[in-house]
């Protein structure tokens, strides 16, 4: 299968329970819910699937990800998270090479 | 500030060029085996595939320090004006970065890679060592999505060890061990190594008790434990020593990540989530066991020199009985 199909396929799946986030290290530290695993999750699905414009932001929160795996764990119907963020990077990145889009992160932070 | 893109079109360039993310001495990769007195490939030996990444953290270490200084608030522009036109060329990078500390930290990785195959011959083990084949694995350059530059690194390296007759791969680190198992088969066609870690195929029964005695706890790098299955072999080598074990909150496949892998991109995020996991840790024991160079720089970076906490690799500990 095509890295593009499964990765719609896989976020597809999605119920937004929200069992992943408790678990997420950059959701604990990052300053909204784009900085956990239903949010990326979300972000994906906007990009890949409905053909969105990646916003700044959604590119901090994309290439935020540990890719720790942690939220895989916790997903009630098994979409394999990190593996899915991981695979739409290619994705953005042609993206933004195509439409000349500039990546940069700098992430926005809970406040202490 | 940072553009991963740009980032890691560097390191891809570095990689692909120079077999490695910056153009370093081969030497600063390879040296320590010679130290360690390992012979070259041969037939029916399995050769230790270091991937660079031990050798390397002290460059990168320095370099997100380097990243981190031009964005100090207290100078905002000129901070904003440098970072943008980082990186500069690799070469230039490179004089920054070797310094004394920087040539203190290769020493002390070439001390834990020489650990390491030590332990290796401890347990019966007679590991060879590839030196034109030892590159980066490009695990960076994969989690970064650069797919393409990412095949070409895993096919060299392929062809490289294959061309030397190996057929065994001891890894020493997570990343490394996740590219090369797990990742390499996808990108590489006909795909012939055996890829274990060497946390795998050392037998704790065969390493002698004699060792530090004491209390430690062990940070489990995400994925040695979600991935690799590698979460009671360092325990039984550390008991094997005679160590006792105090868990931390989160271990084993409930690990929590050490914020390593986007200090490069996010240090700051990254910082947050250190401190977080070193928190964790030194309520179970204040000898903390890591197994990968980017966690243990990572936890000692958070730790920021504090005295009453050993941040030590798994091999510093156990390594030199
Ligand atoms: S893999 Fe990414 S989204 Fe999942 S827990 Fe880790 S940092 Fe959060
Ligand atoms: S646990 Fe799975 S289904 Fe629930 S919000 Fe997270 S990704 Fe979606």
């Amino acid at each position: 299968m095509e890295a593009r199909e499964w990765l719609e396929q896989e976020v597809s799946k999605c119920v937004y329970c929200g069992f992943c986030e408790a678990v997420c290290p950059t959701l604990h530290a990052g300053g909204h819910r784009g900085y956990g695993p239903r949010g990326r999750i979300n972000i994906i699905k906007k990009i890949v699937r409905d053909g969105e414009e990646p916003t700044p932001e959604a590119l901090n929160s994309l290439y935020t990800c540990l890719l720790c795996g942690a939220c895989d764990l916790q997903c009630p119907v098994g979409i394999r998270i990190a593996q899915a963020i991981r695979e739409a990077r290619p994705l953005v990145n042609r993206m933004a090479q195509e439409r000349g889009l500039r990546i940069t992160i700098t992430p926005a932070l809970k406040r202490t | 500030m940072v553009d991963p893109l740009r980032l890691g079109r560097m390191l891809a360039d570095n990689t692909l060029r120079h077999g490695y993310p910056l153009p370093v001495d081969p030497q600063v990769i390879t040296g320590w085996a010679a130290e360690a007195g390992l012979p070259q490939p041969r037939p029916g030996r399995p050769v230790v595939f270091t991937g660079a990444l031990y050798q390397l953290t002290p460059y990168i270490e320095a370099l997100v320090e380097l990243v981190g200084r031009f964005r100090d608030p207290r100078i905002p522009s000129l901070g904003l004006r440098l970072a943008s036109s980082l990186p500069w060329s690799s070469e230039l990078l490179l004089t920054l970065l070797e310094t004394p500390e920087v040539a203190r930290g290769v020493r002390r990785a070439w001390g834990i890679l020489g650990s390491i195959a030590r332990l290796l011959r401890e347990a019966g083990m007679r590991p060879a060592y590839a030196w034109e084949a030892d590159l980066y694995s490009g695990i960076m350059l994969y989690d970064l999505g650069m797919d393409e530059e990412f095949a070409q690194q895993a096919q060299r390296v392929h062809k490289l060890l294959r061309e030397r007759g190996v057929e065994k791969v001891i890894t020493l680190d997570p990343h490394t061990t996740h590219a090369l198992r797990d990742l390499y088969p996808r990108y590489v066609d006909g795909y012939g190594l055996e890829v274990q870690s060497y946390l795998e195929v050392i037998d704790p029964s065969l390493i002698s008790t004699k060792g530090e005695a004491g209390e430690v706890t062990i940070h489990d790098p995400c994925l040695y434990a979600r991935k690799a299955g590698v979460v009671e072999q360092p325990r039984r080598i550390l008991a094997a020593r005679g160590l006792r074990i105090r868990e931390p909150q989160m271990s084993g496949v409930n690990t929590y990540c050490c914020g390593g892998p986007i200090e490069g991109l996010a240090p700051r995020l990254s910082r947050r989530i250190a401190e977080t996991r070193l928190s964790q840790l030194e309520r179970a024991s204040k000898t903390i066991v890591t197994l990968c160079p980017i966690c243990n720089a990572n936890l000692r970076a958070a730790a920021g020199g504090r005295g009453d906490l050993r941040i030590l690799d798994l091999a510093e500990l156990v390594g030199n009985a």
